[in-house]
């Protein structure tokens, strides 16, 4: 029997848009038939929707209306390095390592040259071109069953291969920027494959951002970890992709033993984002924190959906999401812990918490533990609540004006997740958010 | 000098009077002691005079300097020079104790016409006052009132009063869960402040407090009024007779 399935404009205009692209898409044969075949899947799949339950929330088969065309190729022309600067805000204040993608290319132009000791890094493009790439099995994944990565397959133009030695500390973070420039709505598809050496510690901040004048389109990034044994890897991830714009972003941690793994997604000022991370315990021992924060205003909808595989025992992992809501903006929070039943002694907490500042504001909070052994710690919470008084009378009792007040809880509401991001980078953090904060209470 | 007369007071939503009809007077220069049984609406007075949300107001008023204290807003009457030293002050994680001592106080010097003190400035005083109240200073860095104990969140109730330098200061029940060490630095704070340009109100309901700070006179309140007026020795007079004449007379 056959039944017959009928596909959306944007579903069958990213099918289209494929078979107009394909030839410039980067890669020799393999990776075209990787390509082919991850389109293939993407047919089959469609876009996610609502019935499946890791997208129950964020469903973009009615959320995606249409299907930009993918940039492909070198941009026409950089961005002056005043405009990069202005972009990143307090970023650019961060002694990093910067790598710069332009609607999905590499640009050497604004990058830094040399790569630090101990650091190898190569474009994904050229990558892809020569071959080196395809020695990963995993950037070939056709994401037969996860169409956001069938569809990255299908499309990635660009991202960094990065490979750390083992026992190296970088004395400065590694900064990815991943600028939205053209004047045309694009789809942008880049992928990061990032291998973190045993012993090593790490910082690398992603920022996926619009250059005023930039046409709001759509973005599909994934990121590849692996670390190996002890390493360390704390990763901050930045979007601010401008009002109009639909991000979608996969994030697939490996944890080796002994090794711990960081991560923050801070997000605010975008349409639509997507911020999905699964992440799974390879070795025994290993640690990861999860956590982020997220502020909407408008009708923009935030998804943070997590799903952390305790595959073996005497692992740690931690999640801290704080939202700020206002207007019609929609948090989502879906936390999903599972303890194979080798893996004892886990230990797994997850909390949620979020500050509503509109009655139309929306959050979906949905924790899960889908546990299989017995010898295990597991906790999660959400809470959604709205400015507590007897705090804010606390604040103008002592002089502290009703609005400046209010400003200090948002701030201190949210302050409790930043904090958990490195000394290095919390400044610039927690700038990035009080300008977003301001308008959201303005 | 404040000027309380005949203060109504109940809770927005509910009937019942828990001031029923309060009159008092504390001049500047002066510490005036509050004191009574559980449920007397002592702490009811303090948050009425500070502003708090909850209490409507149904007769009387409340004058300090001549100006109506119940049409201001908190803050306003921070401006004004009134504090209220909270019996639970709240703990506000993720803000840092000294980003909200600066914050208030800036405010308040602003909206008195005062300059606002730099960062450096600020800092000096804050440290000094500090350690005057036997608090370390990385206190001063910590999350406002986290993880500090009764008596440290005490100690930093006088230590926002020495940086804010009211004029009206009432304390509500700053002695209760202290041990005597804290109670007596507590008291040398507070004894530090007393100035001629100064009212003090404190509301405490046990005489203990009355040792170190001693009161230029003594209001006994129960059921929502003021029942007996006196000098300090009302204080150890309570003592020993208890409240039991008072709870029966509101009764």
């Amino acid at each position: 029997m056959t039944v017959a399935i009928t596909r959306t404009k944007a579903e069958q205009g990213l099918s289209q848009n494929f078979e107009a692209a394909a030839a410039q898409l980067p890669g020799g044969p393999a990776v075209a038939a990787a390509r082919r075949a991850a389109i293939g899947a993407f047919a089959a799949l469609g876009l996610p929707h609502r019935r499946l339950e890791a997208w129950k929330y964020t469903d973009l088969r009615s959320a995606l209306k249409d299907a930009p065309p993918p940039a492909v190729g070198e941009p026409r022309a950089l961005p002056k390095s005043t405009e990069l600067e202005a972009v990143l805000e307090a970023l650019a204040e961060v002694a990093a390592h910067r790598l710069v993608f332009i609607d999905g290319v590499y640009a050497p132009g604004l990058s830094h040259a040399a790569a630090p000791a101990g650091v190898r890094f190569t474009p994904l493009a050229a990558g892809l071109r020569t071959g080196q790439a395809e020695a990963s099995q995993a950037l070939l994944a056709t994401g037969e069953r996860e169409a956001v990565i069938a569809l990255n397959t299908a499309f990635m133009t660009d991202g960094a291969l990065l490979d750390v030695a083992p026992g190296r500390a970088l004395d400065k973070p590694l900064l990815l920027v991943f600028l939205r420039r053209s004047a045309e709505a694009r789809l942008i598809t880049t992928r990061n494959h990032i291998n973190i050496g045993a012993g090593s510690r790490v910082t690398l901040i992603e920022a996926h951002l619009s250059l005023p004048g930039a046409a709001a389109g759509q973005s599909n990034t994934l990121s590849e970890l692996r670390l190996e044994a002890d390493a360390q890897l704390s990763h901050v991830k930045v979007t601010l992709g401008g009002r109009g714009e639909s991000h979608v972003s996969t994030g697939l941690p490996r944890v080796g033993a002994g090794a711990t793994y960081r991560a923050f997604q801070f997000t605010a000022g975008t349409g639509l984002v997507r911020n999905g991370i699964g992440l799974t315990f390879d070795g025994e021992g290993g640690k990861a924190d999860v956590s982020g924060c997220f502020l909407g205003r408008g009708s923009e909808h935030i998804d943070s959906t997590l799903v952390i595989d305790h595959a073996v025992a005497g692992c740690e992992s931690r999640e801290l999401f704080k939202g700020v809501l206002a207007d019609k903006a929609r948090g989502v929070f879906q936390g999903k812990v599972i303890v194979r039943p080798d893996a004892q002694k886990t230990d797994g907490k997850q909390m949620a918490q979020v500050l509503m500042l509109s009655e139309d504001a929306e959050f979906d909070s949905k924790p899960e533990l889908e546990i299989n052994a017995d010898d295990v710690v597991c906790g999660h919470g959400s809470t959604s609540a709205e400015i507590d008084k007897d705090l804010l009378f606390y604040f103008r009792a002592r002089g502290i004006a009703a609005e400046e007040a209010r400003a200090l809880l948002i701030e201190s509401f949210i302050g409790e997740a930043i904090d958990k991001v490195e000394e290095a980078v919390r400044p610039a953090l927690m700038a990035l958010a009080r300008a977003r904060l301001a308008q959201l209470t303005s | 000098m404040l000027e309380i007369r005949n203060l109504r007071v109940k809770l927005t939503d509910e009937d019942k009077l828990i001031l029923d009809g309060v009159s008092l007077e504390v001049p500047k220069g002066q510490v005036h002691a509050i004191m009574g049984p559980n449920g007397s609406g002592k702490s009811t007075l303090a948050y009425v005079l500070s502003g708090r949300d909850g209490y409507q107001v149904t007769d009387g008023s409340i004058r300090w300097n001549g100006e109506d204290l119940l049409t201001m807003e908190p803050d306003q009457r921070a401006a004004k020079g009134v504090f209220l030293a909270f019996q639970y002050p709240m703990e506000i994680p993720g803000v840092a104790t000294m980003t909200f001592l600066r914050t208030a106080v800036n405010s308040v010097r602003k909206r008195q016409g005062e300059k606002e003190f730099t960062t450096p400035e600020f800092l000096k005083r804050a440290r000094a006052e500090a350690t005057r109240l036997g608090m370390a200073e990385d206190m001063l860095r910590r999350p406002l009132n986290v993880g500090f104990s009764g008596g440290e969140k005490k100690r930093m109730e006088i230590l926002q009063m020495a940086m804010l330098e009211p004029t009206l200061c009432v304390m509500d029940e700053t002695d209760s869960g202290l041990d005597i060490d804290a109670v007596r630095v507590v008291s040398e704070g507070v004894n530090r402040l007393r100035s001629k340009d100064r009212a003090m109100l404190i509301i405490t309901h046990y005489q203990r407090l009355l040792n170190y700070i001693i009161p230029d006179r003594v209001h006994v309140m129960a059921g929502g009024k003021i029942q007996k007026s006196g000098g300090k020795e009302l204080a150890l007079e309570l003592e020993k007779s208890g409240y039991a004449e008072f709870k029966s007379r509101a009764a």
